[in-house]
């Protein structure tokens, strides 16, 4: 059963509940006063006939005549009778011997009378009686007269009273069914109206569970249920951040994917149809040798590629132990390699270096130095000069390498930094570079929380700077 | 009459073992390493056939198959990329057909010959030496004079001319002649290079080559 049906059922039989007993016991409480005012009429009225028949005993002593009494009761009887004539009054007189003297009763009376039975002087007993379909208030007493017990019993017709009540259950019906249908109506909107918004919720809900995670529950009360939407609301985007994380993550990965899937078999192609070649076809030194160079070239680049790749995963996992070393003695210690390397093109290296001890992981930023110079030593050509400068500014120390060499142009300048990203493919190619390179000295810097930027001018260089986080004096670093 | 091929590839390697690969079976090759200068290529000279590499610098290899429909030369993707977008674009943009790389150079072959004949370009009469192969006919001749083949050794002789000067296994002979659902045993090949070699006088032309299959050689 749903919410709102419960609502509206349970508050409908509870509604009927109180409404119809409250109603039943007015209707019966107002039956029962009226009922006790007749009572107390008739009681009255009884007394009344009972005093004026007091009044006449002591002239009917004087007489002491039973014919005579009998005609001075009928008389009065008949007076009263006459006096009360429009309602439904009835006086009955009886003798010591049960005997009838008067009655105008136009019912038959019951021949048992347990009123009558314990009844004594200076006392009236009354009863409800249901005669011939009619209720009847029967008050007796006895009064003596002349040593003389005579029994008046007077009755009175009560019947329009019961009848009222019906008329009042009979109205009542009618109004209750009213009433019933009005409330069960006003109730069927409440209760809709209460139950709303958690339907739009729950709806809401569906919607997210089959994947619209930038669904949202629309609601401005600040009832509970208001609450709750807001609250759910908060759920719902920080569920959608995490998911667009996770899928931007994904595609990131995919990329990487692609990319180095690319990258790896562009010297398979190469390595594979060269070895093809040279084993199917016949014997020609030239194409030979050609294709043995390649091969080896190609396997060289391969080789490349896998370390370059060895150093990326080695940076994904973040466990390095960080220690204070001088930046400037790093750089000393590995200028002789650097020079080797730069020697062949003819490319010399100066540098210009403040002291600065920083926290430092020495290998990866030995890995850092060795692929921005190696970086500046592809974009230089000969007799062209890579300088190395570090100096510190507002607090922060700053590493500068600096080429002469052809640049990078505007568009590439952003996507540099993307693993696979060549701006020239063709020379990247040539010199064995897999564009691992920058990734992974984005990677070392961003572990030594560092950036790097590039300022670069076409056929007049590029500086790369590799600006390290500001120094908190003692102890601040430690990690 | 040589068909001549344009390869369109940025890789310097791969081009070359591409050229040589065609070379080698006497279709012409130039090759170029962007697409601007395949345009430049195509606007200046007839091609019968574009190997076309779609990660090439200046002019990616989709836009340039625009650029250069109105030539109505035949293309062949190839490609490092295997997406199915990838396939779909290049088809719907007229490409006749799709390498991955790394691929192998007989397949290439094999290739380049399918579109060549889907476009009418197909050389229909083969030679070797004093040996003629009419396609149409399927008739093989020395001197003129018809020669006696069965069906799978004449289909094992075009496949030898086909793929002249390179050597072909046992089982891509298998693959070529008897069909990619044969699974007999490959002396089959021995017995029909044999009877060939008697046929056609071809005893020092076609070669054994050691721990790899036999090959048509000039």
């Amino acid at each position: 059963m749903k919410f709102w049906q419960k609502i509206y059922l349970f508050s409908f039989l509870v509604f009927v509940l109180i409404f119809n007993a409250a109603s039943i016991m007015v209707i019966e409480r107002s039956h029962n006063k009226m009922l006790g005012q007749e009572i107390n009429s008739a009681l009255s009225q009884n007394m009344s006939i009972h005093s004026s028949v007091d009044a006449i005993v002591p002239i009917l002593r004087i007489y002491d005549s039973i014919d005579y009494e009998k005609t001075v009761l009928t008389n009065i009887a008949n007076e009263f009778v006459n006096k009360n004539d429009d309602q439904r009054i009835y006086l009955e007189i009886m003798n010591e011997k049960d005997r009838t003297i008067f009655s105008n009763a136009d019912f038959k009376l019951p021949v048992h009378r347990e009123e009558l039975d314990k009844l004594s002087d200076d006392e009236i007993h009354y009863i409800l009686r249901d005669v011939d379909q009619r209720t009847i208030l029967f008050t007796s007493n006895i009064t003596d007269i002349n040593h003389k017990r005579y029994v008046f019993t007077y009755m009175k017709d009560v019947t329009p009273l019961y009848q009222d009540r019906v008329d009042q259950y009979r109205f009542f019906v009618k109004v209750d069914i009213a009433a019933c249908f009005l409330y069960m109506l006003i109730m069927f909107f409440v209760s809709r109206g209460l139950t709303k918004p958690i339907d739009r919720l729950n709806r809401t809900a569906q919607v997210i569970a089959q994947g619209g995670f930038s669904e949202r529950v629309r609601l401005k009360s600040k009832d509970e249920i208001g609450v709750l939407a807001r609250n759910f609301n908060d759920m719902a985007s920080v569920v959608e951040d995490k998911i667009n994380d996770l899928e931007r993550h994904n595609q990131e990965k995919q990329r990487f994917i692609n990319n180095f899937t690319h990258e790896l078999k562009t010297p398979l192609t190469s390595i594979i149809g060269y070895a093809n070649f040279l084993r199917t076809t016949k014997y020609n030194e030239e194409l030979f040798l050609d294709g043995v160079n390649v091969i080896y070239s190609e396997g060289k680049r391969l080789e490349s590629l896998s370390s370059k790749l060895m150093d990326l995963i080695l940076l994904q996992e973040d466990h390095f132990q960080m220690e204070e070393y001088d930046l400037r003695a790093i750089i000393a210690e590995i200028e002789p390699a650097l020079k080797m390397m730069t020697k062949k093109k003819q490319v010399a290296i100066v540098t210009d270096l403040e002291e600065g001890r920083l926290q430092l992981e020495k290998d990866l930023i030995k890995i850092l130095i060795f692929n921005l110079v190696d970086n500046a030593l592809k974009a230089s050509v000969e007799q062209q000069s890579i300088t190395l400068r570090t100096y510190w500014r507002d607090g922060r120390y700053i590493l500068e390498v600096i080429d002469q060499g052809i640049g990078i142009a505007e568009e590439h300048r952003d996507k540099i930094f993307e693993p696979f990203y060549m701006a020239d493919k063709a020379r990247t190619r040539n010199s064995n570079g897999a564009g691992l390179g920058l990734s992974i000295c984005q990677s070392v810097a961003s572990m030594h929380q560092a950036v790097i930027e590039v300022s670069s001018k076409e056929d007049q260089g590029t500086t790369f700077r590799v600006i390290f986080a500001q120094v908190i004096p003692k102890g601040g670093m430690n990690q | 009459m040589t068909k001549k091929i344009l390869i369109v590839e940025d890789d310097i390697h791969i081009s070359k073992i591409i050229k040589m690969n065609l070379n080698i079976v006497n279709y012409a090759t130039t090759e170029v390493y962007d697409g601007l200068a395949a345009l430049e290529a195509v606007k200046r000279e007839k091609f019968d056939l574009i190997l076309l590499d779609v990660m090439i610098p200046l002019l990616d290899g989709f836009a340039l198959m625009e650029k250069i429909q109105p030539y109505r030369i035949p293309v062949i993707f190839l490609t490092a990329k295997n997406s199915v977008y990838d396939k779909v674009n290049g088809l719907k943009l007229g490409a006749d057909d799709y390498m991955v790389k790394p691929f192998e150079a007989i397949e290439l072959l094999a290739r380049i010959e399918t579109v060549l004949r889907r476009y009418g370009k197909e050389e229909r009469v083969m030679e070797f030496h004093n040996i003629q192969v009419d396609l149409d006919k399927r008739e093989a001749t020395i001197q003129g004079k018809p020669v006696e083949l069965t069906p799978k050794e004449y289909d094992l002789l075009v496949a030898l001319m086909k793929n002249k000067n390179i050597a072909l296994s046992r089982e891509q002979f298998i693959d070529k002649v008897w069909g990619g659902d044969y699974y007999g045993e490959t002396r089959t090949v021995d017995m029909h290079i044999k009877s060939l070699r008697k046929k056609l006088q071809l005893q020092d032309h076609i070669k054994t080559i050691y721990k790899i299959g036999y090959r048509l050689e000039d």
